[in-house]
């Protein structure tokens, strides 16, 4: 009887060490799914976008499969410390708060973030931090819930109404309708929503945000990696370092972004 | 509003409804399974008063049931996620990972849920069984496990149905929040048909109107086991 | 576990039961009208009425909140019509308000279904000797059916109040900060789930047990001067 269990829990343990998919053959990527142009997941639950081509990529450097999850974004560090896929690649900014969490890969991209606001009020013609905080100041600000800028508006605009969403969808909806009266997210969501029809009326305001301004919005875009996973995290850089080499990164942030946001090693 | 059905069906959108719907089903029936056999332990439990273990069960159905099952359904999906992917490992489920883990966490948490209720539902039905007829068993010679097949079980479940259709219909609702979690059935389905086409009315009326025919059609269902119920308690 | 991240939960999350009691104490409030006009209209010989206030309990049982949530708030948010109406838009373009007209309609069809079973319940005795004693239609309502109908809803009428508090959580999803929105807020942040969601579920297992005490006791309250 005690030798079953043993047994049984030897099972478990081994069945626990899934940590390697890639004994598979597999790389398993959490992704979001629903922040074009980074990462779309369609009905069938295909991903497209710039993390789609920077896992694939990624995935065709280690010689591995790649198969995508689905994932709610803040949802994402919890299931990637319980092994339910081996990386993150969705967006996602290292900072030291996640940091705590999960290890990150280098920066394969930085990208700076904007408000937005309705065309012809004052808050969309600041121009320096001071006097968009002034503006934003009772303004009701629409953020994705567990994002940097979230986080960022958090600490240094207390003054503000921050309403969190789970989606962007739901979010950019808001804002159409009228109950926001600004949003915050990365330049990238932002044009996307003001290309849209209900994007008309709203205007990017003019002052960038970016991982200089403030800690919480962290050192540019990583590749989630669990703690323990060194071996994976020294290929992976070694893979993003090959790709910024061959210019990869590039031509795919090229095209999803119409510019260059990559990192490379040099 | 341009958009209406002819768009919903040229975007492939009613088929997807329809699929989450049956996801949706699916978790549904897993859950009341589950809930039930929850629900027939802990209810047998608090029936024959088994001391330590009747109080573990008084904890848990007054926890679920005083707790919001969107509480329950975070707690699980965000914490004990290695658990379950243990579980999903030692099924040969690993490979499912993508529709088949959401799945799973939510068949355990809505289960968990209705296995609550079911506990108190058994419970009473259990009591309801008239102290004659176990003792008649008794006299007669009937072996415990016998009289539970034969005299407890098939009356417990008769003075049961009605409760359990009410559970049913929780269970079935309570599947919608699952979609906060990012399984695929008719109300994530619903949600990202609003987010992509930006029409949310048609999208939730839709989903709505499908969630009352699926509960219109079960209460059918359970008119006719009541019915058949009954009649063969008579014969 | 950490004395400092739980102090940091406790307080964060108590800022959220206020708005968690508001929702629920405004929906309750008006549902319970509702709900009562519902079953009166249930009972009464109108085929029109009845079959109304029949299909309005279907229709709201048999769907889950979340979608009526949804259907509401994001739904009803996309027309202009809604938009360019004062009132509407007050109720919509709020999410507190959007949540709490949800709430609302839908724990009237339960409470409509619970008096329903309380007015049924009252002997038909009673109802002819207060007809036969003179009593007006309202009167009779008031004195007789009224008081004795809520007695016997009372301990079901218990239970609904604790499903609306359960049913307060999902406003978090349209971004209401009660209990369940601060709680997840501080998740994302700083990931400790099992704390903060178990610090939450005492929240509402509080209130939840504080409700039923004092539905127990008033129930005895109610129970003794009958007698």
């Amino acid at each position: 009887m005690k030798l079953k269990l043993i047994s049984v829990a030897a099972l478990l343990s081994l069945s626990m060490g899934i940590a390697a998919h890639a004994a598979e053959g597999e790389l398993v990527i959490g992704t979001e799914g629903a922040y074009p142009p980074f990462s779309m997941a369609d009905a069938n639950g295909n991903v497209t976008g710039f993390d789609a081509d920077v896992g694939n990529a990624v995935c065709e450097k280690l010689a591995l499969k790649c198969r995508f999850v689905v994932q709610a974004f803040d949802g994402l560090i919890p299931a990637l410390n319980a092994k339910r896929f081996d990386v993150i690649i969705s967006g996602m900014s290292i900072t030291e708060e996640r940091g705590k969490q999960i290890d990150f890969s280098r920066s394969y991209g930085e990208f700076p973030n904007n408000f937005i606001a309705k065309k012809g009020t004052e808050l969309a013609d600041a121009k320096d931090i001071e006097t968009l905080k002034a503006d934003l100041s009772g303004l009701r600000v629409g953020v994705q819930g567990g994002t940097t800028h979230a986080a960022y508006v958090e600490k240094n605009m207390p003054d503000v109404q921050l309403m969190t969403y789970d989606t962007l969808d739901q979010m950019q909806i808001d804002l159409a309708s009228g109950r926001l009266d600004s949003s915050f997210a990365d330049a990238s969501a932002q044009s996307d929503f003001l290309a849209k029809p209900d994007g008309a009326e709203f205007q990017m305001v003019d002052v960038v945000i970016d991982s200089s301004s403030d800690a919480t919005l962290g050192t540019g875009l990583g590749i989630g990696i669990r703690k323990d996973e060194t071996e994976l995290k020294e290929k992976i850089n070694e893979a993003l370092c090959e790709l910024g080499r061959e210019g990869t990164l590039k031509t795919s942030s090229e095209k999803w972004f119409k510019m260059d946001i990559s990192q490379t090693c040099d | 509003m341009q958009f209406g059905l002819a768009q919903l069906w040229e975007g492939g959108w009613i088929g997807a409804l329809l699929r989450g719907a049956s996801i949706t089903i699916a978790v549904g029936f897993g859950a009341m399974l589950l809930g039930l056999v929850i629900g027939i332990a802990c209810g047998l439990i608090k029936w024959g008063q088994v001391r330590p273990l009747n109080w573990l069960v008084d904890i848990y159905t007054t926890v679920v049931r005083g707790v919001p099952e969107l509480l329950i359904i975070y707690l699980l999906f965000f914490s004990s996620v290695e658990f379950v992917a243990r579980i999903g490992t030692a099924f040969g489920w690993a490979g499912l990972a993508d529709t088949g883990y959401p799945f799973l966490i939510g068949v355990i948490a809505i289960g968990t849920i209705s296995g609550s209720y079911a506990t108190e539902v058994v419970r009473g039905a259990l009591a309801a069984i008239p102290k004659g007829h176990i003792e008649a068993a008794r006299a007669l010679g009937m072996p415990r496990k016998r009289i539970f097949r034969r005299i407890i079980l098939p009356q417990m479940l008769r003075i049961a149905v009605p409760g359990l259709n009410n559970i049913w219909q929780a269970t079935m609702k309570d599947t919608a929040l699952i979609s906060v979690v990012g399984l695929q059935e008719l109300m994530r389905t619903a949600f990202i048909g609003a987010g992509s086409t930006r029409n949310p009315f048609i999208f939730y009326l839709i989903a709505g109107a499908l969630y009352l025919v699926i509960t219109f059609v079960s209460q059918i269902g359970f008119r006719r086991a009541e019915r058949a119920l009954v009649l063969k308690g008579r014969a | 576990m950490d004395a400092e991240l739980i102090y940091r939960a406790v307080t964060t999350l108590a800022k959220g039961v206020s708005v968690t009691l508001t929702l629920a104490s405004i929906a309750v409030a008006i549902g319970f009208c509702l709900g009562l006009g519902l079953a009166v209209m249930r009972v009464s010989s109108s085929r029109l009425l009845s079959g109304f206030a029949e299909y309005y309990s279907a229709v709201f049982r048999g769907t889950p909140l979340l979608v009526q949530l949804f259907l509401f708030y994001y739904g009803l948010g996309q027309f202009d019509a809604v938009r360019d109406n004062a009132v509407a838009w007050w109720v919509i373009g709020d999410a507190m308000h959007c949540a709490i007209l949800a709430l609302a309609l839908n724990t009237a069809a339960y409470t409509s279904e619970i008096l329903r079973g309380g007015l049924m319940s009252i002997p038909v005795g009673l109802v002819e000797a207060a007809k036969a004693a003179g009593m007006s239609r309202v009167l009779r309502f008031r004195r007789i059916e009224f008081p004795l109908a809520i007695r016997q809803a009372l301990p079901a009428y218990g239970n609904e109040i604790v499903l609306v508090i359960k049913g307060t959580s999902l406003a978090s999803t349209i971004t209401v900060l009660e209990i369940t929105g601060h709680a997840k807020r501080l998740m994302s942040q700083t990931y400790a789930i099992f704390e903060i969601f178990t610090i939450a579920g005492l929240f509402y297992l509080a209130i939840n047990m504080v409700l039923i005490f004092a539905v127990r006791r008033l129930e005895a309250r109610l129970a003794s001067p009958g007698r």
